[in-house]
């Protein structure tokens, strides 16, 4: 049962778009690789986050996300580096080709639900990772691929150069991540977004009321994939490396993590605050001259989350109370507990 | 045919597959979740061992004992203070999970920051070879496999000739039921984790000498075990047992052939058998 929150009630549109602005003329205030750079990972996990959470919602615990960020990187990345293929089409392709193959596993795989579907992605995650690791002639193995940075936008005079400065990477992850929302927010709205929460509120009630289920899941599976590979094709560009041991098992559970942390009640929101707030805690705790501090606190943190905000909603949520309190908007679409309790 | 030593390492495997996948079967049965965190326990198990080896002089078949008690407590602790709290009626299957699956990165965190990221060795405990005509034997390969009939029997009898097993097999059975003839199932649950989770960690003790023992030692045998369920059939526990025995003996038997791709193969063995036949091999029920 996962609870659904409305995005009216998160944040006003004059305030989103004030933020998005910030972020759009960011580098004017910093050209700081470090915090340019935390910025782009955590967009690049967002997208990945976004992709759990869409999956999360018709009720399937995927636990392969990663290896599809993997897929995409490699796709890329060998087509690149080994084929020679200019950067945007291959791009492009990588997402074709993670999604294509997202749709195919899931044709086979989404009908056994629950704790097994969690442990035939964790299985294919491993398989990603092992074949990348053996096929030496095409992934050169645990060494991995480099591959090249986009090439230079020539706009007559102006050139934008992805190899000498970080910034253009940047406003390349903020149009990445700007879409994805877009798209993903878009379904949030939709009938199909409909489809979905009711799906997540219950699923044996939406099955009788006439929804397919596999159908559903199909979808949210093969978007899912799509926009993952993205993602991990720009990860592997943007740190010019791809190695199997970099998207695994691991980072899977990192992606669920930050969607817990984040909130899966809401499929953008939570996921942009979850990665940000992950990603940067992560970075400046491995700085710290105690080791791993940063995964003890990762799995505190979740585990706190998951305790003590009511059903895991996440950061998202607590977000919205305080809002809510703080401009006093009447609460619409807040459930009275005797009608939840009579549902379930 | 491969050789006798292939067949002696597989054996030793799944053992140590086997104790695993008994105590996850066993905590699945009665708390209807899947711990995990497993793993983690194997590893804070070998480390209790190694540190109560060399730093506290205790001799090593006292200090598996040792293992399984601080262990088991911990697993309690976790179950009373997390689990029981995610399981509550109107949270469904996705919380708990997700919170096994983050404690998997709390406790080697804890570990590393603890115990420190370097391997580190316990070879000198039971050195010595058995030499047999055509091939030879590690004594310490040997002590895991008593080890583990030893455990196997002695959960026999607490499962079958006692009062707490009689409870816990209720409890699996028919929790609504045992629960009016008395039976507390919130502290059979609390057992039940205690005893899975002290099981995990005399797996690790006892593999510690075996192996290197580091932080992150144990991934691959909570991956393996959660295998070893699948093959047996979740919820049975008859299958854990012959589920981890043919895992360790394919597993080792397959890498006598194609090397790294056993595991691959193994990962497509379980697809296959998800896919094709859920229930696994001995069909326990499936809630």
């Amino acid at each position: 049962m996962i609870p659904y929150l409305d995005y009216k009630t998160l944040l006003p549109r004059t305030a989103a778009g004030f933020l998005a602005a910030l972020l759009v003329i960011f580098p004017v205030f910093t050209t700081n690789v470090i915090t340019l750079s935390i910025f782009i990972s955590s967009g690049i996990w967002a997208i990945a986050v976004m992709g759990f959470t869409l999956v999360l919602r018709t009720g399937q615990f995927s636990l392969g996300q990663a290896a599809f960020m993997a897929l995409g990187g490699y796709t890329s990345a060998i087509l690149t580096a080994n084929l020679g293929m200019p950067f945007w089409p291959s791009f492009l392709l990588a997402g074709i080709v993670s999604g294509i193959i997202a749709l195919i596993i899931g044709l086979v795989v989404l009908r056994v639900g629950g704790i097994y579907f969690s442990i035939i992605t964790l299985a294919l995650c491993e398989m990603v990772r092992l074949l990348a690791q053996q096929m030496e002639g095409i992934t050169h193995g645990v060494r991995g691929l480099i591959p090249p940075p986009p090439p230079p936008i020539v706009l007559g005079s102006f050139e934008i150069n992805f190899s000498t400065s970080i910034v253009p990477y940047y406003y390349f992850m903020i149009l990445l991540v700007a879409v994805t929302s877009l798209v993903f927010w878009q379904i949030g709205r939709s009938r199909l977004g409909g489809t979905f929460s009711s799906m997540a509120a219950n699923q044996i009630l939406a099955e009788h009321q006439g929804i397919h289920l596999m159908k559903y899941r199909v979808i949210a599976f093969t978007v899912a994939g799509v926009f993952t590979g993205f993602a991990g094709a720009y990860y592997a560009h943007f740190l010019s490396i791809i190695t199997p041991l970099m998207l695994g098992l691991w980072e899977s559970i990192q992606i669920m993590m930050m969607s817990i942390v984040g909130g899966i009640s809401s499929i953008v929101g939570g996921a942009l605050v979850g990665s940000l707030v992950l990603y940067t805690l992560g970075i400046y705790l491995s700085r710290l001259p105690i080791y791993n501090i940063q995964y003890l606190l990762f799995g505190a943190v979740v585990v706190i989350v998951l305790l003590f905000l009511p059903k895991g909603t996440g950061l998202i949520d607590l977000w919205g109370k305080f809002w809510r309190k703080v401009f006093r908007e009447p609460d619409e679409y807040e459930i009275p507990e005797e009608v939840e309790a009579a549902v379930e | 045919m491969p050789p006798a030593e292939i067949w002696v390492d597989g054996l030793v495997q799944s053992c140590i597959y086997m104790t695993m996948a008994f105590g996850m079967v066993l905590v699945f049965s009665i708390l209807g979740i899947l711990n995990w965190t497993h793993g983690q326990f194997y590893m804070l198990g070998a480390f209790v061992v190694y540190y109560a080896i060399t730093a506290a002089g205790i001799p090593f078949p006292i200090s598996l004992l040792i293992s399984g008690v601080v262990v088991g407590g911990l697993g309690a602790l976790v179950e009373k203070f997390i689990i029981e709290r995610l399981t509550a009626p109107g949270y469904g299957m996705l919380y708990v999970t997700a919170a096994t699956l983050a404690l998997i990165f709390f406790f080697e965190g804890a570990a590393g920051m603890v115990f420190g990221l370097q391997d580190k060795g316990l070879a000198m405990v039971l050195p010595g070879v058995l030499n047999l005509s055509s091939f030879s034997i590690s004594y310490q390969k040997i002590a895991v496999v008593i080890f583990t009939l030893v455990i196997m029997i002695a959960m026999y009898i607490v499962l079958n000739f006692t009062k707490v097993g009689l409870a816990i097999r209720a409890a699996a059975q028919e929790p609504d039921a045992a629960s009016l003839y008395g039976i507390s199932v919130g502290r059979v649950s609390v057992i039940v984790m205690g005893i899975g989770c002290a099981l995990a960690a005399m797996a690790g003790s006892i593999m510690a000498p075996v192996y290197i023992v580091n932080p992150f030692i144990g991934r691959i045998p909570m991956i393996f075990s959660l295998l070893a369920i699948i093959i047996g059939g979740l919820g049975s526990l008859t299958g854990a047992i012959v589920g981890g025995i043919i895992l360790g003996l394919l597993n080792s038997v397959i890498a006598y052939y194609v090397s790294y791709l056993s595991e691959f193969v193994l990962f497509l063995l379980v697809i296959v058998i998800l896919l094709v036949r859920p229930q696994g091999l001995f069909g326990a029920s499936i809630k």
